[in-house]
């Protein structure tokens, strides 16, 4: 039997991934997901019928407030739909940031007492948030049968855009959970960001409305929000129409970004986190 | 294949105390504006605390290994080091094996989810992977001794069956490296002893090798036979439970001399009195602490004024609600001292420590020539923890009355 040899060594240096070990981790990170799925609805009287009743209810105000009353333009598309397509996408997003954002302060108890890749940790909130999005994307999929509605060939696209959904939640949720650690400041940032997203990004709204108004470094400042170009490829895989912006590109390739570095900032931060929380 | 599972080299940890913790947004941010003067000012209000200093010891393989040392001492930081919890500040450790620390019962435990759920929570947390936790799953919930309410969430269970089911998915761990905390400071005295006994199993009887901190120096004395003494941050002593203990319970700086000190002041020309005392090990350590069933000597040092025909001592010990719990007199035992020096010190050994653990003061007397020539009170202080008095590794947990040696008939 080969023998497993452990070197812990002050003087070590660099930052490494070590993706493999995160790998011997992955039952942790199912029974994680596991439980904070079991635990969600635990006690309460709707249970369940809860994940059915939120986007219910968004979806519905949004239909009103920006469908009826300030009749935003969506083309031939009808508005709930229009709207739902970027709503399954930012919920997914701002829940998984919410929920891998306050991951390790939650997990504290854990983190103090029992070694394991702290990575797991926020990691697991992005197959929590899937269930979520599988519901609302159920809602989109009667939707559209009932509208009649065919989607587009585009749809071969939409896993590209799912992924991306799912990079650019864990990029930040990850980034929002190192620093949270350091700086407890951030907690307080992240319901703020999710108000702020919510109409930075465009859901509600096509994107074109925005890009054709404003002048060109504020468009890319608009793309510099992750979930912009993620939301209007989404919606374009699924009920076509234009080509979403080029200013996309801006936005994949800071989620990139933001990713890579989330890892290694985890990283650096993972090293005195249970000296911390 | 080397024999040596754990090698930890000049390991150090260190703590700042004070300003840098979980710090605030603001504070890094307004410490890019400040000036270099007022940065050395912070990092004079910043204290350093080294929590380990410079550790160094090897584990063989096999080995059962107990980490001692008063409160603050270091052990709880090595633990967390050695289970990879923290980063070392300075050192290297290599470890030999696959681990598995404990540092609590039932981490990660949910109270909303089952004992079933929690078990393979629990089970997977401590690193087991699934397929192991489910082949082990009926021996857990056997050793448990909860399968009625396995299906009941554990937030439902008393805190005797939480921690049973928390220890029994702990004990079926299969690492070659076991590390342990005072987990068996929780639960009742029957389900501690389980608890020992399987550990007993895994470092005697699988020849694991184990790392085991406690206060509990019976337990400790039971089942290890190499310590690790560890006093602020260093290593005191690393090698036979014996001496490792007598270390552990040496004195540091004990004032309950000061009564005897101020005395030499006050009266100059007694015929008699106690100028010292002094608690001593079997093998000779000084010590201010003893453990129930180990032997002990307590040595009085006198000072006379002549050399002393007839001496008689004796020496109460009175507990803490102020009983005199017993007389040693060397009128009774033995036979009055005859013709000691003028300057000296006789001390009294005790076979077998019958204390319960607790805190003990003790009275002095002197007769010279069967006339009192000193007397007083509160003099001693005398420390007793728990230990094995039976050699049968069961400790009682009893804090009435004293153990008496016996033997049982049918």
């Amino acid at each position: 039997m080969k023998q497993a040899q452990t070197i812990i060594d002050a003087n070590r240096k660099g930052l490494t991934l070590n993706v493999k070990e995160l790998f011997a981790y992955k039952d942790l990170f199912y029974i994680l997901a596991y439980r904070d799925y079991r635990v969600r609805y635990a006690q309460t009287f709707l249970g369940f019928a809860w994940a059915f009743i939120q986007p219910l209810a968004t979806l519905l105000i949004f239909t009103i407030v920006f469908g009826k009353a300030a009749k935003v333009d969506t083309g031939d598309i009808p508005y709930p739909i229009f709207a739902l397509c970027g709503m399954s996408a930012w919920s997914y997003f701002a829940f998984v940031m919410n929920q891998s954002g306050n991951s390790i302060i939650g997990a504290q108890g854990m983190v103090k007492k029992i070694y394991f890749p702290r990575l797991v940790i926020p990691l697991s909130k992005a197959v929590v948030g899937l269930i979520d999005f599988i519901i609302t994307f159920m809602f989109l999929i009667i939707l559209l049968v009932i509208y009649g509605i065919v989607p587009s060939s585009n749809i071969i696209f939409l896993p590209f855009f799912i992924l991306m959904g799912v990079i650019s939640a864990l990029a930040v949720g990850i980034w929002l959970s190192a620093l949270t650690i350091r700086y407890r400041d951030f907690q307080h940032i992240i319901p703020f960001m999710t108000q702020l997203g919510l109409y930075a990004t465009p859901i509600a709204y096509p994107a074109k409305l925005l890009i054709g108004s404003l002048p060109e470094w504020a468009n890319a400042l608009y793309f510099m929000n992750p979930m912009a170009g993620v939301v209007e490829g989404f919606r374009w895989s699924i009920i076509g129409g234009e080509m979403p912006s080029e200013y996309s590109i801006i936005s994949f390739s800071l989620t990139i970004l933001l990713f890579i570095s989330s890892l290694f900032y985890f990283k650096k931060v993972e090293k005195v986190m249970a000296d911390l929380v | 294949m080397s024999d040596i599972a754990i090698k930890v080299d000049g390991l150090s940890k260190l703590y700042k105390i004070g300003t840098q913790k979980s710090g605030s947004f603001r504070e890094s941010f307004s410490s890019l504006f400040t000036s270099n003067n007022n940065k050395e000012q912070n990092d004079d209000a910043q204290k350093d605390f080294w929590a380990l200093n410079d550790v160094s010891f090897e584990i063989k393989k096999g080995e059962a290994v107990g980490i001692i040392g008063r409160n603050g001492a270091g052990k709880s930081t090595l633990l967390k080091v050695l289970s990879r919890i923290t980063e070392p500040t300075k050192g290297r450790i290599e470890i030999n094996g696959r681990v598995a620390s404990l540092l609590e019962v039932g981490t990660g435990f949910h109270p909303e989810l089952t004992g079933r759920e929690n078990i393979f929570l629990n089970g997977t947390i401590l690193g087991m992977s699934r397929r192991e936790v489910k082949a082990k799953f009926d021996e857990i919930v056997d050793f448990s001794g909860v399968e009625k309410f396995i299906d009941t969430p554990v937030k439902h269970y008393s805190s005797g069956m939480y921690v049973r089911l928390a220890f029994a998915v702990a004990a079926h761990l299969e690492p070659e490296i076991l590390i342990i905390d005072e987990v068996l400071a929780v639960g009742d005295a029957e389900f501690q002893k389980k608890c020992l006994g399987k550990m007993e199993d895994v470092s005697k009887n699988q020849g694991r090798t184990v790392l085991f901190v406690s206060h509990n120096m019976g337990a400790v004395q039971n089942l290890c036979k190499q310590v690790i003494v560890l006093s602020k941050g260093k290593l005191n002593y690393s090698g036979k439970t014996i001496n490792g203990i007598n270390q552990y319970l040496k004195s540091k700086n004990s004032n309950s001399l000061d009564l005897l000190k101020f005395r030499l002041k006050e009266a100059d020309k007694l015929k008699f009195r106690f100028t010292n005392y002094e608690i001593e090990s079997e093998e000779g350590f000084k010590i201010d602490s003893v453990l129930t069933g180990m032997s002990f000597i307590i040595r009085t040092h006198y000072e006379a004024i002549t050399e002393i025909e007839e001496l008689i001592i004796r020496i109460q010990i009175v507990d803490s609600k102020g009983n005199i719990v017993s007389t040693l007199n060397n009128f009774h035992s033995l036979y009055p001292f005859k013709n000691l020096k003028r300057k000296s010190s006789v001390a009294c050994k005790i076979l077998k420590n019958p204390l319960m653990e607790g805190i003990y003061t003790l009275n002095f007397q002197a007769l010279i020539n069967r006339s009192v020539v000193d007397d007083i009170d509160n003099v001693g202080k005398l420390m007793v923890y728990e230990g094995d008095f039976f050699n049968t590794g069961k400790i009682p947990h009893i804090k009435e009355g004293v153990l008496i040696e016996h033997t049982w008939l049918i």
